[in-house]
């Protein structure tokens, strides 16, 4: 088993699991405080179709892929400020469409491309040292824009008629983490997959939430638990020979189960605190 | 309703007590005072639907004003717009001398603002310190992390409302008047120089409302903010307030509670769901649905 550790192909795969579980439970931790879990959904399944799109036009297909998502992400951000359309139709729709595309688009390659595929359902194991760089460069913008940006993505998720009426440019914000959202989604395609990647930005923070009542410790419970199943997924791939996808995120969503068994928020009676 | 206006500002101008006119009208507030929000002629809402229509009105550097009227009368629109998320439709609004177009108002950190219960998750994971650092991000800017200063000035606030010994405590463990108390300091930590209060009371049982009532006034005498208290409940503040403001679309009065309080008056608002007993207790339809 330590033998697979020595191999180039594990390095670059376990670098890049640690890289996307990392930076999936932090964006994720915004995405379910603010009630985003579909928008992540969506977004996935529209930057697949730009994949595609690429595939067959022999374009780049991790810029289409950043183009369909963030398309998605702002339409979606645009109609729910507006107020025309509940949040969840307006994905709805374009989570459909996106996907229709993505179809019609693979159904229009006169031959099988299995790359394609690998963005679909992941593989990790296949992981390159270009794409390593693009994943870490991206990593670093998303997380520095979070740590930038953080006291005020926190507030716009605690309530952000309240952060506007504070001061804080909560619009704004507001479209900078449904952007996040969107770069964080076209950075995981790879090791993921379209369909996977919206629970790797899901169940780390579920289960996180599960564990504490501190804004502060809700973020680094989900980063330990993205890291800690992402790497032990690879891990389980390698050794047993099962899918990377699949391996990541049934192992979290096994952690998801057991944290809400053991939950002190589930545990405890609700008892006010004594008042003076 | 429109037509009501000069009858009634006759009779408003008529009595006793100094009641706010509309700017330029006979009895204006008096140079006196210093006005910090300041409606001229301001309607609010969106194209056909009219939330409020031609306020004129002058709250004032350290009052504690209380607003009135009967469900969708615009008590929260009048909130909003003070809080700079809704710009006049026509007419002008002033906030601290300056006007206030919708999102662009850079005075929203210096209004405190406590929204109404219930629209906050009781299980956010959250602490009482971490809710209250909060009121801090908005006069701190962008790109500024929040040091021991505004940590010591949210301990502050939190002394104020006597629940800083629950500072680490969740925000979702507090009963619902406690957690009226930590959002009153999360307000207060913004270092207001306006307190603006949407129904504080709502939701609360009775000893809890008068506990967060009380510390309404005490914050009001103690640190001389200036007050504005959105109820439906009548006689909890009517004693303790400057001024009340009575809506329904429009202005109908504004002035001391004696002078506003009139059943002539309170009639044309609350029309039939209005009833004053014996002991003077002035019993409105949305009275019923919160008690």
């Amino acid at each position: 088993m330590i033998e697979l550790f020595t191999y180039d192909f594990m390095q670059r795969s376990l670098l890049a699991a640690a890289m996307v579980g990392g930076l999936c439970s932090v964006v994720g931790v915004f995405v379910v405080l603010r009630g985003l879990a579909f928008v992540g959904a969506g977004t996935a399944h529209a930057a697949f179709a730009g994949v595609a799109l690429g595939y067959l036009m022999g374009w780049p297909p991790l810029v289409l892929a950043i183009l369909f998502g963030l398309a998605t992400v702002w339409i979606t951000g645009w109609v729910e400020e507006k107020g025309r359309m509940k949040l969840d139709v307006s994905i709805g729709i374009l989570y459909t469409t996106t996907m229709a595309l993505a179809i019609l688009f693979i159904g229009l390659m006169k031959t099988y491309n299995a790359e394609v595929y690998g963005y679909l359902f992941g593989s990790v194991l296949s992981v390159t040292s270009e794409e390593l760089r693009v994943i870490g460069g991206l990593s670093v913008l998303v997380l520095g824009l979070i740590l930038l940006f953080s006291k005020e993505l926190y507030f716009i998720a605690f309530d952000q008629e309240m952060a506007e009426a504070s001061g804080v440019p909560a619009r704004r914000m507001f479209f900078l983490l449904l952007t996040l959202v969107a770069l964080t989604v076209v950075v995981s395609l790879k090791t993921v997959g379209a369909i996977l990647v919206f629970a790797m930005i899901l169940i780390p923070a579920s289960t996180a939430y599960q564990l504490t009542s501190s804004l502060r410790t809700l973020t680094l419970y989900s980063i330990v638990i993205g890291v800690t199943t992402a790497v032990a997924g690879v891990v389980i791939s390698a050794t047993w020979d099962v899918p990377s996808g699949p391996a990541i995120v049934l192992l979290a969503t096994t952690v998801f189960f057991i944290s809400v068994l053991f939950s002190p928020k589930r545990m405890r009676r609700a008892t006010p605190a004594h008042a003076h | 309703m429109c037509s009501n206006w000069p009858t009634l500002w006759s009779l408003l101008n008529g009595s006793t007590g100094h009641l706010i006119a509309p700017e330029g009208a006979p009895g204006s507030v008096s140079d006196s005072l210093v006005p910090i929000i300041r409606f001229d002629h301001a309607s609010f809402g969106f194209p056909g639907v009219i939330a409020l229509k031609d306020i004129s009105l002058s709250i004032n550097a350290g009052e504690f004003v209380g607003v009135i009227g009967p469900n969708g009368s615009g008590k929260t629109t009048l909130c909003r717009a003070i809080l700079g998320l809704m710009a006049p439709i026509e007419g002008h609004l002033h906030i601290f001398d300056c006007a206030c177009d919708a999102l662009r108002c850079h005075h929203r950190a210096k209004i405190g603002y406590l929204p109404q219960k219930g629209v906050v998750d009781r299980n956010f994971p959250v602490t009482v310190l971490e809710t209250v650092m909060m009121g801090r991000y908005g006069a701190l800017g962008l790109f500024t992390r929040p040091g021991s200063k505004d940590r010591a000035i949210a301990m502050e606030a939190l002394s104020h409302v006597e629940m800083d010994k629950h500072k680490d405590t969740a925000l979702g463990h507090l009963s619902g008047g406690q957690q009226q108390r930590v959002f009153i300091a999360r307000a207060l930590a913004q270092q207001p120089k306006v307190l603006l209060l949407d129904e504080p009371t709502t939701g609360l049982d009775m000893t809890a409302q008068h506990n967060v009532i009380e510390l309404i006034e005490h914050l009001h005498d103690e640190l001389r903010l200036t007050i504005v208290l959105i109820t439906h409940d009548i006689n909890m503040i009517r004693s303790r307030v400057d001024r009340l403001v009575l809506l329904k679309t429009r202005l109908y009065a504004a002035g001391p509670p004696a002078d506003v309080l009139k059943p002539e008056i309170l009639s044309q608002v609350y029309g039939k769901d209005l009833v004053i007993t014996e002991k003077d207790l002035i019993l409105v339809e949305d009275y019923h649905h919160h008690h």
